[in-house]
C-alpha cells in the first residue's frame, strides 16, 4: 500500500515538475513569476482534446498541441511582457494576472465550463516492479518527465542558446556586453514556457479532468516547488515537486483525501518558517 | 568628563566568503568631536561605517555606543541609542517633500503607532510639535524654501542637506556622515562644511564622517583615522596625518590639493 | 567671514509667503474632502430617490464589500509595498467567522462583523510572523498558497458545510430588523469608517513609515522604523478590514458558500481592483472596486467575456497607467496645485527647473 502510495505520488510529482521547472526558468530569467503558466496548461489540454476528437492519433495531437503551445508563449511575450520588460516585478506578475484572466475567459468562452474527460492514451495495466504494483500509466507519465528532464539537460549543456540562457540567468547585463541577443532568449524563454506547459496539461489532464480551473491547485503545488528550489535551481523544484506529490498522496492515503491540497500549503510553511532561501537554491539577491 | 567614547570599536573584523574587508579595525570618536575616517578606494570603509550603524554584522569584534555594547542592535535600533546615519548615495524618500523626509526622520519621537494611525487628539499633537520642530531644522540648514518641494526636484547639494536635516530629526548625539560631499561641486561643499561645523558646534552633536575629499576632512575634522586594505593605517590630528609619510604612501596618486 | 549663525541662509531671493503656502495647502485638503463627501452624500441619498429599487440596495452593497476589501489590500500593496495575492483567504475567514456566529450563537450582525473582522486580523498577525520577513515574490506565493488552504478547508472541514453553505436567519443589528435597505446603509457606514480610518492612517506618522519603508527601505531603518514590526501592522490591519468586507459579503445575501471561496478570484480581483484604480490613493480602492465589482453585473450573460476584459483592461493599465488610473487622472490635478504652490513661493528656483545649479551664498551681514 505504502508502496502504491509512493510511486503514484512519485508519478503525478514528476507531472507537477514540468509546471515546476516552467516556474523557475521563467523566473530566474526575466524576474517574472507566470501566474498563467497553469493555464498555458490548460489550453494546451483544451487543444489536444479539441484534436483528440477531430480524429487525430494521439502521437499527432501531442506534437500540434506542443507546437501551438510554444507558440502561445511566444505570443504572450511580444504581445505583453516586451512591452513592459523594463517594469518591477510586481507589474510583470500582474501583467501574467491578465493572461490568466485572459485565458480562463477564453477558454469558458471557447470550450464551455464543465469539466470534461480526457481519454487515455494506454490503460491504466497494472505492472509489478520489485514487488511493488504500480499502474502502466504512472511509469509512462514518470517516463514522459524524465525524457523531458533529459531533453532539458542536454540543452543547457549542450546546444548554443541553452548555454546562451544560462549566462541571461547569472548576469544578464554582461550577457549583453558580450553580445548574447538578451530579447531572443527571453522569447525563447517564454516559448520553454509553453513546451513544459503543453506536458504537464496533456500529461495531467487524464487525471484531474479537462476545465479552465484544472490547473489552479497544479499550479500553486508547482509555486510551492519552485520555492523548495529557491525559485532558482532546477534541481531544487524538481525534487520539490516529488516531495510534494508524494506527500500529499500519503496524506491522502491516511488522513483522508480532502488533506491532499492542503499538504502543499502546510510544507511551504514550514519550510519558508525554518529556510527561507529554500532547500536547495541559493537565492541569488537581486533587486527583486 | 567621562573617559568613554561616544562611540568605539574594538578589533572588528568583517569576512564576506574568501574577501576580508575589515581587519582588526578598532576607532575611537571622543563626545562632541568631529572625527574623519579616510583611505583609499576598497580601504573598507564603508564596510566599517555599516557595521557601526549595525546594517551589517561584523564577523569578530566589537561595537559600543556610549560604553555600551550595540552588537545585537537592529539598525533601526540606533537611533534610540542617539546614533543617526546618512548615505553616501542619496537615500532620500524621493517622492516625498522635503518636509515629510525630516518628519520620517522624527520616527522615534512620533509615540506609539495605535494612537497615530486614529489621529487620536494628543498623537495629533505631537505630530504637531513635530513640524514645528521640522521647520526649525529645515531654517538651521537653509531648507526653508525647499520645505513643500518634492525632494525628486531638488539639485543634488540641496538633496545632501535634506539627508542630514533628516538625520537630525530624530535628535540624535551622534551623527555618522557617509561622504558628506561626495560628488558636489565646490560651492555645494562649502555649504555643507558650514552645516557640519554649525551641527557640531551649535549643537554639540559628536560627527564621523567618512570622507574622500580631503578640504573637507582636514578642515573641519579634530581628529582623523586612517585605514587601507581593511586594516588601521595611521590616527592623529590633521597635521598629524598630512605630515604622516605612511598615509601619503598610501594615497599615492591621490595625493590631495588640500 | 562672518561668524554665520545661519550658515547657508539666502537673502531671500524671492518672497516666501509661508502663511500663503499654508492657506493653499489647507484649501488643497477641503478639496479633497469635498470630493469624499459628496460621494457619500449621494450615496446616502441614493435609496431615497424615486425608483430605487430594494435589489438595487443589495448590488451596491456587494459593490462596496469590494471596494471595503480593496481598500484593505491597499494598505498592504500600495502603502507598504508588498504583494498579496490571498486576501481571498482572509474574507473567507471573516465570512464564516461571521456566520458561525450569527447562526450558532444568534449573535447581533454588528457583533458578527467586528468578529469575524478580528478573527481574520489574528489570522494575519500568524501569516505575517512566518511570511513577512520574506522577499516580495516569496511573500506573494506564500499568500496565494494561504488563500488556497483555506479555500481547501472551508470546502472540506464539515464545521463549514462546504458547498451546501451556510444560510443565515434575517440580519438583526441592535435588536431591529435589517432589511436590504437597511444593510445597505450598514455596508455604507462601515465603507465610510474604513474610508476614513484610511485617511488617517496614511497621513499619521504610521502611514509615513510604511510609505518610508516601500521606497527605500534602509533609510527608513535609519529613521528608526522597525521593518518587520511596520509590516506586520501593516499586514494586520489589512487583513483586518478585508475581513470585516467578507462578514459584509456573506450577511449581505445571508449565505455563505465554498463555491465562493474555493478558488482564489476573490484575492485575484481584489488585488487587480487595487491595481487598475491605483493602491497609494484614496480614490484607487473605490474606483477599481467599483470596476471588478460591477463588470460581471454589467455583462451579465457573457460571464466568461467579463474574464477577458479584466484581463485586457488589466494589462492595458499596466502599460499605460502602471500606478492606476487614477494616478492618470489625478496628474493635472497636482500639476495646478504645484503651479500653485510655486506661485505663493514654496520651492521657486530650485523647484521648477530640475538640475538648476545651487544659488550662490548670500551670508548674513554682520
Amino acid at each position: 500500500m505504502f508502496g502504491q502510495q509512493l510511486a503514484s505520488g512519485l508519478a503525478t510529482g514528476s507531472l507537477y515538475a514540468l509546471t515546476a521547472i516552467a516556474v523557475v526558468v521563467v523566473f530566474r530569467n526575466t524576474r517574472t513569476i507566470n501566474i498563467a503558466q497553469g493555464d498555458f496548461s490548460m489550453i494546451a489540454a483544451f487543444i489536444a482534446l479539441l484534436l483528440l476528437k477531430a480524429g487525430f492519433g494521439y502521437g499527432a495531437a501531442l506534437a500540434l498541441t506542443v507546437v501551438a503551445s510554444i507558440l502561445v508563449g511566444v505570443i504572450v511575450e511580444r504581445l505583453v511582457m516586451r512591452p513592459i520588460a523594463d517594469s518591477d516585478w510586481l507589474t510583470l506578475f500582474t501583467a501574467t494576472l491578465g493572461i490568466y484572466y485572459i485565458m480562463h475567459g477564453l477558454a469558458g468562452w471557447i470550450w464551455g465550463r464543465d469539466t470534461k474527460a480526457f481519454p487515455v492514451a494506454f490503460e491504466s495495466k497494472p505492472i509489478e516492479i520489485a514487488g511493488i504494483v504500480v499502474s502502466e500509466g504512472h511509469l509512462i507519465n514518470m517516463g514522459w518527465a524524465a525524457a523531458i528532464g533529459a531533453v532539458l539537460f542536454a540543452f543547457f549543456r549542450w546546444t548554443k542558446q541553452g548555454v546562451a540562457m544560462r549566462a541571461v540567468t547569472d548576469d544578464p547585463e554582461t550577457a549583453r556586453l558580450m553580445g548574447i541577443p538578451v530579447r531572443f532568449i527571453v522569447l525563447l524563454t517564454w516559448g520553454m514556457a509553453g513546451f513544459l506547459g503543453a506536458f504537464a496539461g496533456v500529461l495531467l489532464a487524464p487525471i484531474v479532468y479537462v476545465s479552465p480551473q484544472m490547473m489552479d491547485e497544479v499550479l500553486i503545488k508547482g509555486y510551492v516547488a519552485a520555492v523548495f528550489g529557491g525559485l532558482y535551481s532546477i534541481p531544487g523544484a524538481v525534487i520539490g515537486a516529488l516531495m510534494i506529490g508524494v506527500a500529499e498522496n500519503l496524506a491522502g492515503g491516511y488522513l483522508g483525501s480532502h488533506y491532499k491540497t492542503a499538504t502543499a500549503f502546510a510544507m511551504i510553511v514550514v519550510m519558508l518558517a525554518l529556510r527561507p532561501q529554500g532547500l536547495f537554491g541559493i537565492q541569488k539577491r537581486r533587486d527583486i | 568628563m567621562s573617559n568613554i567614547p561616544h562611540l568605539h570599536c574594538e578589533n572588528v573584523v568583517v569576512r564576506f566568503g574568501g574577501v576580508v574587508a575589515c581587519k582588526n579595525v578598532s576607532l575611537r570618536v571622543e563626545t562632541g568631536k568631529v572625527v574623519g575616517l579616510i583611505g583609499p578606494n576598497g580601504a573598507g570603509k564603508t564596510t566599517l561605517f555599516n557595521v557601526l550603524s549595525r546594517f551589517q554584522t561584523q564577523t569578530e569584534g566589537h561595537v559600543y555606543v556610549d560604553g555600551k555594547t550595540v552588537d545585537r542592535c537592529r539598525p533601526d535600533e540606533m537611533i534610540g541609542r542617539g546614533m543617526a546615519r546618512t548615505f553616501q548615495n542619496i537615500n532620500l524618500f524621493q517622492e516625498l517633500s522635503t518636509q515629510d523626509n525630516i518628519l520620517i526622520g522624527a520616527h522615534r519621537l512620533m509615540g506609539d503607532p495605535v494612537s497615530s494611525m486614529y489621529s487620536l487628539p494628543w498623537a495629533r499633537q505631537r505630530q504637531a510639535g513635530q513640524i514645528k520642530r521640522a521647520l526649525e531644522i529645515a531654517d538651521l540648514l537653509g531648507l526653508a524654501d525647499e520645505l513643500d518641494v518634492t525632494v525628486r526636484h531638488l539639485p543634488y547639494g540641496i538633496q545632501k542637506r535634506v539627508e542630514i536635516a533628516r538625520a537630525l530629526a530624530g535628535e540624535p548625539r551622534l551623527i555618522l556622515l557617509d561622504e558628506p560631499v561626495a560628488g558636489c561641486n565646490d560651492e555645494e561643499t562649502a555649504e555643507l562644511r558650514e552645516v557640519v561645523r554649525t551641527v557640531n558646534r551649535d549643537l554639540g552633536i559628536t560627527v564621523l564622517m567618512v570622507e574622500h575629499d580631503m578640504s573637507m576632512v582636514m578642515s573641519v575634522c579634530d581628529y582623523i583615522f586612517v585605514v587601507n586594505f581593511g586594516a588601521n593605517l595611521a590616527e592623529g590630528t590633521p597635521a598629524q596625518i598630512r605630515a604622516n609619510p605612511e598615509v601619503v604612501k598610501a594615497y599615492l596618486g591621490e595625493e590631495a590639493e588640500a | 567671514m562672518a561668524g554665520a549663525r545661519n550658515p547657508t541662509a539666502r537673502a531671500s531671493a524671492h518672497i516666501v509667503d509661508r502663511e500663503a503656502v499654508a492657506h493653499l495647502k489647507q484649501r488643497f485638503a477641503a478639496h479633497n474632502a469635498w470630493g469624499v463627501i459628496a460621494l457619500f452624500a449621494v450615496l446616502a441619498l441614493l435609496p431615497f430617490l424615486p425608483g430605487f429599487k430594494p435589489w438595487m440596495a443589495g448590488q451596491i452593497s456587494l459593490v462596496m464589500v469590494y471596494i471595503v476589501a480593496a481598500q484593505g489590500v491597499s494598505i498592504l500593496t500600495g502603502y507598504t509595498g508588498l504583494v498579496t495575492v490571498g486576501h481571498g483567504g482572509f474574507m473567507a475567514i471573516g465570512a464564516y467567522a461571521s456566520a458561525l456566529m450569527v447562526k450558532h450563537w444568534q449573535v447581533d450582525i454588528l457583533v458578527a462583523i467586528i468578529g469575524g473582522a478580528i478573527m481574520a486580523g489574528g489570522v494575519g498577525v500568524l501569516l505575517g510572523l512566518v511570511f513577512l520577513r520574506l522577499a516580495g515574490p516569496f511573500l506573494a506565493i506564500g499568500t496565494l498558497g494561504f488563500a488556497f488552504f483555506v479555500g481547501t478547508i472551508v470546502t472540506n472541514v464539515p464545521l463549514f458545510e462546504g458547498r451546501e453553505g451556510i444560510s443565515l436567519p434575517k440580519n438583526k443589528a441592535l435588536g431591529l430588523e435589517l432589511g436590504d435597505v437597511g444593510f445597505y446603509f450598514l455596508a455604507l457606514t462601515t465603507f465610510a469608517a474604513v474610508t476614513l480610518f484610511v485617511h488617517s492612517l496614511v497621513r499619521s506618522s504610521v502611514g509615513r513609515a510604511l510609505t518610508a519603508l516601500r521606497d527605500a527601505e534602509k533609510a527608513a531603518q535609519s529613521c528608526g522604523v522597525n521593518r518587520l514590526f511596520y509590516r506586520m501592522v501593516a499586514f494586520t490591519v489589512s487583513a483586518t478590514i478585508t475581513g470585516a468586507a467578507g462578514a459584509l459579503s456573506g450577511l449581505s445575501v445571508r449565505y455563505v458558500s465554498a463555491e465562493v471561496f474555493a478558488d482564489i478570484w476573490y484575492s485575484v480581483d481584489i488585488l487587480v481592483a487595487c491595481v487598475v484604480g491605483g493602491s497609494a490613493m484614496l480614490m484607487g480602492p473605490i474606483v477599481g472596486g467599483a470596476f471588478v465589482a460591477l463588470l460581471p453585473f454589467v455583462l451579465e450573460k457573457l460571464a466568461d467575456f467579463s474574464f477577458i476584459l479584466k484581463g485586457v483592461v488589466l494589462i492595458t493599465v499596466l502599460m499605460f497607467a502602471p500606478a492606476g488610473v487614477c494616478d492618470v487622472l489625478a496628474r493635472p490635478v497636482r500639476a495646478w496645485r504645484r503651479r500653485q504652490l510655486e506661485r505663493a513661493g514654496a520651492g521657486s528656483g530650485a523647484g521648477s527647473q530640475a538640475g538648476a545649479k545651487v544659488e550662490p551664498l548670500k551670508r548674513q551681514e554682520g
